[in-house]
């Protein structure tokens, strides 16, 4: 049985009580309670979520924008496989130019299988989309063409009446030449009545036209799943071509076989060159291939970034905005606690900048921080960034400091403002003990102070996190820092058929990982609060 | 000493079996590539060879992803990072910040910022990445009024080049109401501007100068040209911000595959085989690494003639695969037949208007890819007959402004390095003494463009700031 309380517990404490009862009924322990349970928390937030895929399901199509139809479930859904595969293809092009020997050998023969294989998929579904293009190019026809008849006849006889209108106001008009004033009104009366009827028939004409022009736009949803068929299979044999030639002539092995190989030959010539030869040049070009050959070994093929890459930049960077504004909001917190005069002075500061955008900051800070960094790829601070490891990998460069700076500061008031509250609430008591014991301040500090305001401070904490990760997808947009945000941007900007639900896509990781991140919080605020207080989901 | 340094490295054997050599070995797997002793190219021993290359979503930057994709710079010993920018303004600034390396770049953005347009920078150029390739779009109601104004317009299949006169009474009729046509270009010194200006002014439209304290380019302005950028445009001309645009492509095809505006003329209309973009790189840069940049241009030279293939018909033969390739989302991520519509020798006006247009984007052909000194002054002309250099300037000044911003000499290198490959041959290079083009008057208004002439072409112009005849001998 003490394995159920410390489960529960561990539920508890992550904030997911809606485990409880299925582990309470796991243990047998009143049935019909859990039950009942069971279906408040689990099954009717699952009812909710299907009711929302279905609703969205339902609505999406209906909405016909510029950009293609708002994606489904399901569109979005198979978007996250083109993501996939784009990662999936640059990392195997980035393996394929590391790997040595057989393996590189054995890749290259099942790649070139692949290929063959390719071939015949490729004629097939070039056939299929060519016999679906003539069947819907028929519907076309037979939906479009006379729509488009009746316009062009319509459009005729328009400018053929506006034509004859025109030619017999004309005759009229010369006729007016020996006529008086009031058959001169009559005739403008005439001109008027004729503008009249243009209009009308122009509007006339004009609706057969939107008419003409919707038509044009029917769609074929067959045509579109056969190109979509002949799209993907290009595209893998484009891929295939790069990555047979990454196997082989442009691997890292050939090349510095190759690179070696001239190394060899120049040390030769070196080594036995005759005392009429110029030692100097022989020498100079075998240092010069010495280094070539260095170079070669090194290095590695420049990968694009892929979405999993960008989330992980994207999470180091929130982290890093979330421990500066930590660091700057909680020593500035409890000053602000303990002393009712310092936070008076902190006041107007809390006010006046913490409802400034990121939007607003972020284009300051990059233009401060270029300040201090005019030759980046050379600054100090890159090049220690660069030399850590696994951080070394995401390229660590001004714009993803500016985009930290910005989370920090604009999610460093909650933390600023809960730590205050939380110094400020120790109990008088307490403070009064620690006045009888003769503490000092910094044993006030660190015994009472904190450990009292500690899940106050956890609270901000949480909160800060969850502004900082909403503030970083924007930030990244602007500054178009490596990131989940870059990513959305570029999508939003190639526009194809995918981009769209691909962004669909983003919204649930950056929903997803904004969650967990809450969750992790939630456990710590727990794990420090004495009381064991619930805090809001 | 740079000069010396790039001499010595030229010489060497110059041999080029190694390529055919491994394409055998590539054939035959089971023997594969180790076998020593061959006699090699020799690599330009370059100074930096992991390289950070800027581009923004435009099918024009073909070449930097070519050469990447094509392993044209894997060949020059380069691993090269090719990473979108949001806007032209964020590329440049990176650019000279060091954060890239170098860019493809607006033929205007070198130039403007070394002679202190904007922000103010030394950048330089050897190549020039294409020729063409943008188009003016307007607005579907627009583009029903000017048919209105000019029946002709109004058919499935209208005469090109269409030219902004349909246009004027819109315009007009909108100042009399107190209102301006509003229209979008990418940036204040880019080739767009330039042509929509040209465009509009040809027909007597009038787009506004520039001045020192008027950076927005709207004095005296009967259409007003704002700066949103290219991925941008479809979706502001949509909103209805905007009632047209001078941008590149696929943001022209893409107005016509969605539906919300149409191309009215193309800028190889508006002058015949233009320069369009360049490839671009700081001073600063240039200058520390020597071989880096020849080899860098060798790859995009590369590139240029891989994009421009043809077979014994005529046709472009590697521009579905290169369609293909920009494709990917790193890339310019549009969809393959977006691509496709104007980089395959056609460009769709409308649904039911689809013309040949072999030239729309040129990499190579047509000595595309040197860097001309005369279309870098007409570029300075273009800034001086808006306003955006404010001072009147004799014609010495603009040819050895260009002299500082061009730089044959390393397309030159770069180029007889492949000759001696036999990546390329002699006749492919451009016959000029001076960098200078023959004059042209293949322009949409006729008139006559000379180089060497830049005041004369400057007072040409009926629309436009002119200046003292006299400089023109200084």
């Amino acid at each position: 049985m003490a394995i159920k309380y410390k489960i529960l517990k561990a539920i508890n404490i992550s904030g997911m009580n809606f485990l409880a009862p299925v582990v309470r009924l796991a243990v047998g322990e009143d049935p019909q309670k859990q039950l009942r349970e069971i279906g408040r928390f689990i099954v009717v937030p699952a009812l909710a979520f299907l009711a929302f895929l279905l609703l969205w399901s339902v609505l999406a199509p209906k909405h016909k924008t510029k950009a293609g139809e708002v994606p489904t479930p399901r569109v979005t859904w198979e978007a996250t496989g083109g993501i996939w595969r784009f990662h999936d293809r640059e990392t195997r092009k980035d393996e394929a130019y590391q790997f040595t020997g057989g393996q590189r050998l054995e890749a290259l023969v099942a790649a070139k299988s692949r290929m063959a294989e390719l071939d015949a998929l490729e004629t097939k579904a070039k056939a299929e989309l060519a016999t679906v293009e003539a069947s819907s190019k028929e519907k076309y026809d037979a939906v479009v063409g006379p729509v488009k008849a009746a316009y062009d006849k319509a459009r005729e006889t328009t400018s053929e009446s506006r034509r004859t209108r025109t030619e017999a106001l004309k005759t009229e008009a010369a006729a007016l030449a020996n006529s008086g004033a009031d058959a001169r009104e009559e005739f403008i009366g005439h001109l008027k009545a004729a503008e009249v009827t243009t209009g009308k028939e122009k509007t006339d004409l004009d609706s057969l036209k939107d008419k003409y022009t919707e038509v044009q736009s029917i769609a074929f949803p067959e045509t579109k799943k056969a190109q979509r068929a002949v799209t993907l299979l290009a595209e893998e044999r484009q891929f295939l071509v790069k990555y047979i030639d990454m196997l082989g002539e442009g691997s890292r092995e050939v090349k510095v076989t190759e690179s070696k190989a001239k190394y060899d030959e120049a040390k030769t010539a070196f080594l036995n060159a005759g005392p009429d030869e110029d030692l100097f040049k022989l020498g100079s070009s075998l240092v010069k291939r010495q280094e070539l050959m260095a170079t070669t070994e090194t290095s590695s093929y420049a990968k694009p970034w892929t979405l999993p890459k960008q989330i992980v930049r994207s999470l180091l960077c929130v982290f890093a905005g979330f421990l500066l504004s930590s660091l700057i909001a909680i020593p500035l917190g409890i000053l602000c606690g303990l002393s009712p005069t310092f936070m008076a002075a902190t006041a107007p500061f809390v006010a006046l900048f913490k409802p400034v955008s990121p939007l607003v900051w972020l284009p300051i800070i990059m233009i401060i921080v270029g300040g201090f960094m005019p030759d980046p790829a050379n600054h100090w601070l890159i090049l220690l960034f660069g030399k850590i490891p696994f951080i070394g990998n995401y390229k660590i460069d001004p714009m993803f400091l500016s985009s930290a700076i910005t989370v920090a500061l604009c999610s460093l008031w909650a933390t600023l403002v809960n730590t205050a509250l939380g110094v400020g609430s120790v109990d008088k008591d307490h403070m009064n003990v620690a006045r009888v014991l003769r503490l000092g301040f910094w044993s006030r500090l660190f015994k009472i102070v904190i450990p009292t305001a500690l899940p106050l401070i956890f609270a901000g904490l949480r909160i800060s996190l969850g502004v900082g990760w909403m503030v970083l997808v924007a930030a990244e947009i602007l500054s178009t820092s490596e990131g989940i945000g870059k990513f959305v941007n570029d999508m939003y900007t190639n526009g194809s058929s995918q981009s769209f639900a691909q962004m669909f896509v983003v919204v649930f990781i950056v929903g997803i990982i904004g969650m967990i991140l809450d969750r992790i919080m939630v456990i710590f605020q727990r794990l420090v609060s004495f009381d064991n207080a619930s805090s809001a989901i | 000493m740079h000069e010396q340094h790039l001499e010595s490295i030229m010489e060497p054997n110059l041999l080029n079996s190694r390529r055919r050599f491994l394409s055998l070995l590539v054939a035959t797997p089971t023997l594969l590539g180790l076998a020593p002793g061959i006699s090699h190219a020799e690599k330009l021993a370059v100074e930096k060879d992991t390289l950070k290359l800027g581009f923004i979503k435009l099918t024009d930057c073909a070449p930097l992803v070519i050469a990447k994709e094509k392993g044209f710079f894997e060949d020059e010993g380069l691993q090269v990072e090719v990473t979108a920018q949001s806007n032209w303004k964020v590329l440049l600034d990176n650019v000279i910040t060091g954060n890239l390396d170098g860019a493809h770049m607006l033929s205007g953005q070198p130039i403007a910022a070394t002679i202190g347009i904007g922000t103010e920078a030394h950048i330089v150029t050897p190549y020039t990445l294409d020729l063409n390739g943008n188009a003016i779009t307007v607005s579907n109601s627009i583009w029903e009024k000017m048919q209105e104004n000019d029946p002709d317009l109004d058919s499935d299949k209208p005469k090109h080049p269409i030219s902004a006169a349909a246009l004027k009474p819109i315009t007009e009729d909108m100042l009399a109401e107190g209102k301006k046509l509003q229209m979008g270009m990418v940036f204040p010194v880019s080739t767009h501007n330039y042509e929509i200006r040209y465009w509009l002014a040809a027909a007597g439209i009038h787009p506004g100068f520039y001045s020192k304290t008027d950076l927005a380019g709207r004095t005296d302005a009967e259409v007003e040209l704002s700066v949103t950028p290219p991925p941008q445009m479809p979706a502001t001309l949509e909103a209805g911000t905007i009632s047209g645009y001078c941008v590149g492509e696929p943001w022209n095809q893409q107005a016509v595959a969605k539906g919300i505006g149409v191309p009215v003329v193309t800028n190889s209309e508006i002058w015949k085989n233009n320069p369009e973009k360049v490839f671009g790189v700081t001073k600063k840069w240039a200058d520390e690494n020597p071989n880096t940049i020849v080899a860098v241009t060798k790859a995009l030279i590369r590139a240029g003639k891989w994009l421009d293939e043809t077979d014994a018909s005529g046709k472009l033969v590697n521009r579905e695969e290169a369609c293909r390739i920009l494709s990917q989302p790193n890339y310019v991520g549009a969809d393959f037949e977006v691509i496709k519509n104007s980089m395959t020798g056609t460009f769709i006006f409308q649904k039911t208007d689809v013309q040949d247009m072999p030239d729309f984007n040129v990499f190579f052909k047509h000595d595309c890819s040197y860097p001309w000194y005369s279309d870098g002054v007409w570029f300075l002309t273009q800034m001086r007959r808006w306003g955006q250099i404010t001072e009147a300037k004799p014609a010495s000044w603009y040819a050895e402004t260009v002299k500082k911003i061009y730089l044959p000499e390393v397309y030159l290198k770069a180029a007889k390095a492949l000759i001696a490959e036999g990546h390329m041959t002699e006749d492919e290079l451009p016959k000029t003494t001076d960098g200078y083009k023959v004059a042209t008057k293949d322009f949409i208004d006729g008139n006559e463009y000379d180089g060497r002439k830049p005041i004369e072409y400057l007072n040409s112009f009926k629309i436009g700031i002119k200046d003292e005849a006299a400089l023109s001998s200084r």
